[in-house]
């Protein structure tokens, strides 16, 4: 658990849903974890944990096959030292009994993504979309 | 990403640089696989990779395998210290050969 007392914060940003915003997607985050003073081995964790989930909205919610015009958004809060990153998007409906990553001493390629968003955060949950969105993702860390 | 190949009798050594995602796993695999596919042992450069994602890490994953099929293999070299603690979070660091 950190010793700093983050500050309370809230940003969001619309991404295009394709793989090249996933370097912007990534930028955003550090962006917005500097300003909330989080020290770099955490940083770049959390920025892995949110830029698979952004990856796997891209791959699996819409299949790689997304319209040109497609969002995805990201929200990043910081409340009372609790950080929760949430996803909103319009992909297929995600069946949460479905998300799983591969077991792990199985290797091959592929299957990780999942595993890592678990790994780093505190929680996963896929909570219902509200209009005009489909899928609403949350993840949660106590910093 | 960008990229570097220099060859000297059986090895080819490929320095990667820059971020190793999903947006370029393809053209990572373009780079890599004609090599290995060819026979030769590659020396796989990460010290110029600052971050790689699942998609990076099952580029890894392939080569590894497709140079056991082939009867030579790929060594990585140099990596970071943000990507092999990625290489870690997925316990590929006994898998691997990594130097």
């Amino acid at each position: 658990m950190s010793e700093i007392a983050h500050q309370n914060h809230s940003e969001k940003k619309a991404f295009l849903v394709n793989s090249s915003s996933l370097r912007d997607v990534r930028s955003f985050c550090r962006g917005v974890f500097e300003k909330l003073q989080i020290n770099n081995d955490l940083k770049e964790e959390l920025v892995l944990a949110i830029a698979e989930a952004a990856q796997n909205i891209v791959k699996h919610a819409f299949k790689n096959n997304a319209d040109a015009n497609e969002l995805m958004v990201v929200q990043i809060s910081c409340e009372s030292n609790k950080l929760q990153i949430a996803f909103y998007d319009r992909g297929t409906p995600v069946d949460p009994k479905k998300v799983k990553h591969r077991e792990i001493d199985n290797v091959k390629p592929g299957g990780l993504g999942t595993f890592f968003i678990q790994e780093i955060m505190d929680a996963v949950e896929f909570k219902d979309g509200k209009r005009p969105w489909i899928n609403h993702l949350v993840l949660t860390k106590q910093l | 990403m960008s990229y570097k190949v220099t060859e000297e009798g059986n090895v080819a050594t490929i320095h990667l640089d820059g971020e190793i995602d999903m947006d370029v796993t393809e053209k990572a695999k373009e780079v890599i696989f004609p090599h290995i596919e060819g026979g030769k042992e590659v020396h796989l450069n990460l010290s110029n990779v600052q971050y790689m994602d699942s998609s990076g890490i099952s580029v890894l994953i392939e080569s590894h395998q497709k140079a056991l099929e082939k009867n030579t293999k790929v060594i990585i070299k140099d990596v970071s210290k943000s990507v092999l603690k990625v290489i870690m979070m997925a316990k590929l660091e006994q898998i691997l050969n990594l130097e």
